[in-house]
């Protein structure tokens, strides 16, 4: 589709019945993820079930998997060998999911020598943060168990690997806290970042992996080093908890959601706030309805680092070009909780309070060269790097995103 | 690149290709209407006879100009494809000043 084309709905899935009928766990499905090589998508489809899908879809049946271990769906027909839907039963509510990379060569390596007696970790996982603050580790291509993090007192919301594959975890909890995990000693606990007053909603590794952005109900937004795990500067801006946040492809701008209705974009190196995206509903409400119907659920980059995607609670989804003012695109979801792109681009995914999933086309727009080139020099320089080169002020403005 | 075929000229304003000339005297001849990608090109070539045919764009070295062609043929043929397009992080900087000339 071209940009400023509604997105189309190309697909939903809705959960099967619950294995047993348990009116205490909730059936929102409270996060959607697509693996970064785009193989399988990931949806925690509520009643304590994640579903593993092979990505792309297929239009027949799943064939049911013949292995005694693996936890295959109950579609049957003959099986085949191919990738196989997979149903994860975590026990407890999920509210977070997180895909690792493939790991590096070095660290698979390393972790085959220190540890021939466990599961080699040269796999693709998913980890699941739990109601009570477990997090659990899981093989994809298995459906098996891996490990079980302890040590959050409270929901883990959001979970995030780093990118390079080196199998650090961060993770976000109600407990106020985030903590690191090294799952190639075993899951140990290597950090807590403690400063948040109130429950941490989300956590994003930039994609250089130099830093940790985490948001929280007392509306700052904290942005960490990876490196030495320490504290860089707050960003103060947003009005109300602040419940989303994502890192643009090239790790130079960063955007924050939140329930005061409004996207707040910020360069992450100088703390500056670049622009504001505010939601505001389409029709006014006939009545004196409360100001935070458009409260902000999520918020995403799209790949080529260009298109936002937001879902707010006045029932639509917004499809946002960097460079304007208002969306681009309409489509209307009711209840929507969270919002992904497939790594590939073209295609959007939602999840929704009654454990739905839709999969939505996206703006495809091939990127000028000039911004390839700006996504290409700011994967590895800093704001002050920029500001420091020998090139027109207008270039500048340019590469720092000040000007589109 | 092609030494001894004989292809459509570049010159006149329907030859279907151009030829872009760079400031350390590498030519790069490349089709017409994928370089038209660059607004300025478009300009040099289409314009009112204000530039020649084939006049050399000088202020471009070589190298970025690989990747120009590379672009302009990325362009045609993976347009609203997904596909990568790499660029080196040593000639990015030349690169990017290169292309806001040409405007592409």
């Amino acid at each position: 589709m071209e940009a400023g084309e509604e997105p189309l709905l190309l697909a939903e899935l809705k959960p099967g019945r619950p294995h047993q009928f348990d009116w205490k766990s909730s059936c929102e499905t409270w996060s959607v993820a697509f693996s970064p090589d785009g193989s399988w998508f990931a949806w925690s489809q509520g009643h304590c079930i994640v579903k593993l899908i092979p990505w792309p879809l297929e239009e027949q049946f799943i064939p049911k998997g013949f292995e005694a271990k693996s936890r295959s769906s109950k579609n049957d027909t003959k099986g085949r060998g191919s990738p196989k839907e997979k149903t994860l039963d975590c026990g407890q509510i999920v509210w977070g999911l997180a895909f690792s990379p493939w790991p590096s060569p070095p660290s698979r390596k390393l972790w085959a020598r220190h540890h021939p007696q466990v599961p080699d970790i040269s796999c693709l996982i998913l980890a699941t943060g739990l109601n009570d603050g477990q997090i659990k580790i899981w093989e994809v291509q298995t459906g098996l168990l891996l490990l079980n993090l302890s040590g959050h007192q409270d929901v883990v919301r959001d979970l995030s690997f780093t990118p390079s594959g080196s199998l650090i975890l961060v993770s976000a909890s109600r407990d106020k806290t985030l903590r690191i995990w090294d799952l190639n000693k075993h899951g140990k606990q290597i950090q807590v970042l403690s400063g948040h007053l109130q429950w941490v909603y989300c956590c994003s590794i930039s994609p250089d992996c130099s830093m940790l952005c985490s948001a929280a109900g007392e509306k700052s937004v904290f942005l960490w080093s990876m490196r030495s795990y320490t504290l860089i500067r707050k960003l103060e801006g947003h009005q109300s908890s602040v419940v989303s946040c994502d890192f643009s492809p090239d790790s130079a701008l960063l955007v924050t959601a939140s329930y005061d209705t409004n996207v707040i974009m910020w360069d992450p190196y100088t703390g500056e706030r670049l622009r504001s995206l505010h939601h505001t509903q389409l029709e006014p409400a006939m009545d004196d309805s409360d100001v935070h119907v458009s409260s902000l659920r999520s918020v995403c980059f799209s790949p080529e680092g260009l298109y936002l995607a937001t879902v707010a609670d006045d029932r639509l989804l917004r499809i946002w070009a960097l460079e304007l003012k208002a969306p681009v695109a309409f489509a209307p979801m009711t209840n929507g909780l969270c919002c992904t792109f497939f790594p590939h681009g073209g295609v959007i995914a939602t999840g929704t309070r009654d454990g739905h999933v839709q999969f939505w086309t996206a703006p495809r727009v091939l990127s000028s060269l000039k911004h390839l080139c700006r996504k290409a020099l700011r994967s590895f320089l800093t704001t002050y790097q920029v500001l420091a080169l020998p090139i027109p002020k207008k270039m500048k403005e340019f590469l720092t995103y000040r000007t589109f | 690149m092609e030494r001894r075929k004989t292809y459509d000229g570049c010159e006149g304003p329907d030859a279907m290709y151009v030829k872009l000339m760079s400031s350390d005297a590498h030519e790069f001849v490349v089709k017409r209407e994928p370089a038209l990608a660059s607004g300025t090109i478009k300009v040099m070539v289409s314009g009112p006879g204000q530039f020649a045919e084939n006049e050399p764009i000088r202020s471009i070295v070589e190298r970025p100009l690989h990747i120009l062609h590379m672009y302009f043929t990325y362009k045609v043929c993976y347009t609203k494809n997904s596909t990568k397009l790499p660029i080196a992080p040593e000639i990015a900087l030349e690169l990017v000043m290169a292309v806001n000339f040409l405007d592409c």
